[in-house]
């Protein structure tokens, strides 16, 4: 089809509702840059975007912002700016108060402190990538184009909700929310359930104290053959059989 | 209700530099991102899914995909808000057809948030002025009009979904379609370019 015959259908595929074949042609015609449907297709999506933004206004709960900063590392500002560097400064400053100190247990006990705070970099600096590889681990399932995706808890007064993806190649992700914190000696664990199988063992994690939980079990797997994913309180060591009843199940 | 929301927020030059930032990873710029754009993604979402704990969740998924995608975005190219909002749809549309049961549209989805294809938008798109005329032309159109536009944008139905929901023919529903966008595109004064 040439680009006469697709200019009446822009905004229909701008809105996600061309039909086939004017469609397929109009991706043909973008994948070689048209010069005439590329604009074409652009001026369309500026209308369907000012649609969106045309969205009754609606005020976020203040956690959201908390949230969305975590993806990025910064959950407080003054936390991610009290990065090692400047750490490590607060720690040197401590030292060289030190050293020009004439009272020795002084000294040491800011030495100390200050060890401890290296410590504490340290340990923060370790903490944030671990998260940071189970992010990445989160987004490569969540950027599968064909990824499986299924909701639980959805429509309950009561949560848990969440979802719960499957990629055949990169593994599990669950996202849950509304999940209170593990009981003292307990935690969330996991379960792949086989089609006709017993539940083999996915992981353990906790929920964060707002109730949300990212949950990532790396690796290959059976999709097809998946009949759920479940989640159930164990002790903290984890268990390789479920003990309890799940807390929730997501039947794909 | 939203013009000071929109008014609060700059558009334009400061984009380039944000997706600079964000590009180098630096968390600052997430929070900036959040800051300029949080409030419309949420709105858009919760329109779509009406559930304030399920739109939370979406949005946070939104930013994390910008996130993780904004390498492949052309900072001199603009179009972030843009793309951002349609990454928000796109959660929420995706979140509304599982919840439903209904297919997922694999291949459209994940297609209509590439950041390329937002590239060399208007830059001033989301001002003000611009969503305030977009809302009185949603609201001149006549009931029909207007829930096609709708159910099409924020319940990613198709024509044939639209159809069967409504319980009129599809050639019906197909014909309040393009006079809806045709008095919208009349009414904005946007053309489809020759």
């Amino acid at each position: 089809m040439n680009c006469d015959e697709l200019r009446d259908h822009y905004e229909l595929y701008a809105l996600g509702i061309a039909e086939e074949p004017e469609a397929g042609e109009i991706r043909a015609h973008l994948a070689r840059n048209c010069d005439t449907c590329v604009p074409g297709v652009r001026a369309a999506r500026e209308l369907t975007t000012l649609i969106g933004a045309a969205a009754p206004a609606a005020e976020p709960p203040a956690r959201l912002r908390k949230r969305v900063l975590a993806i990025a590392g910064a959950q407080t500002g003054s936390r991610w700016n009290w990065s090692p560097v400047w750490a490590a400064v607060a720690a040197g400053a401590l030292i060289a108060a030190v050293v020009f100190n004439v009272r020795a247990h002084r000294a040491a006990a800011q030495l100390e402190r200050a060890d401890a705070e290296l410590q504490r970099v340290r340990s923060d600096s370790v903490a944030q990538t671990r998260e940071l590889a189970r992010l990445n681990e989160a987004f490569a399932i969540l950027n599968q184009p064909n990824v499986k995706q299924v909701v639980f808890g959805g429509g309950a007064p009561q949560p848990p909700r969440g979802r719960v993806f499957l990629d055949p190649a990169r593994g599990v992700l669950l996202l849950a929310s509304n999940l209170p914190q593990a009981p003292a000696g307990k935690i969330y664990e996991m379960w792949v359930i086989p089609k006709g199988g017993k539940p083999v063992p996915a992981g353990l994690f906790q929920s964060a104290a707002d109730g949300t939980a990212i949950h990532v079990l790396p690796g290959a797997v059976d999709v097809a053959g998946t009949a759920a994913i479940a989640v159930t309180v164990e002790i903290a060591a984890g268990a390789q059989v479920p003990n309890l009843p799940p807390v929730f199940a997501a039947a794909l | 209700m939203l013009l000071p929301l929109l008014l609060a927020i700059e558009f334009g030059e400061g984009d380039a530099d944000l997706v600079r930032r964000l590009q180098r990873r630096d968390p600052r710029a997430m929070a900036e991102l959040y800051d300029r754009y949080g409030r419309l993604a949420y709105a858009l979402i919760l329109r779509v899914v009406r559930d304030g704990g399920i739109a939370e969740d979406l949005v946070q998924e939104t930013f994390l995909r910008v996130w993780n995608r904004v390498q492949g975005f052309d900072a001199e190219r603009g179009g972030l808000g843009p793309w951002l909002l349609a990454v928000a749809r796109n959660r929420a549309i995706d979140y509304l057809r599982s919840a439903a049961g209904r297919m997922r549209n694999a291949m459209e989805l994940p297609e209509t948030e590439h950041p390329a294809l937002f590239a060399d938008m208007e830059k001033e798109l989301l001002n003000s002025d611009r969503v305030r005329r977009v809302r009185v032309a949603l609201e001149k159109l006549s009931e029909n009009q207007r829930a096609v536009i709708e159910l099409a944008y924020f319940e990613g139905l198709s024509q044939a979904e639209m159809a069967e929901r409504m319980r009129q023919p599809l050639g019906t529903v197909k014909t309040w379609v393009r006079t809806a966008l045709k008095s919208l595109r009349d009414e904005l004064g946007t053309a489809v370019p020759a």
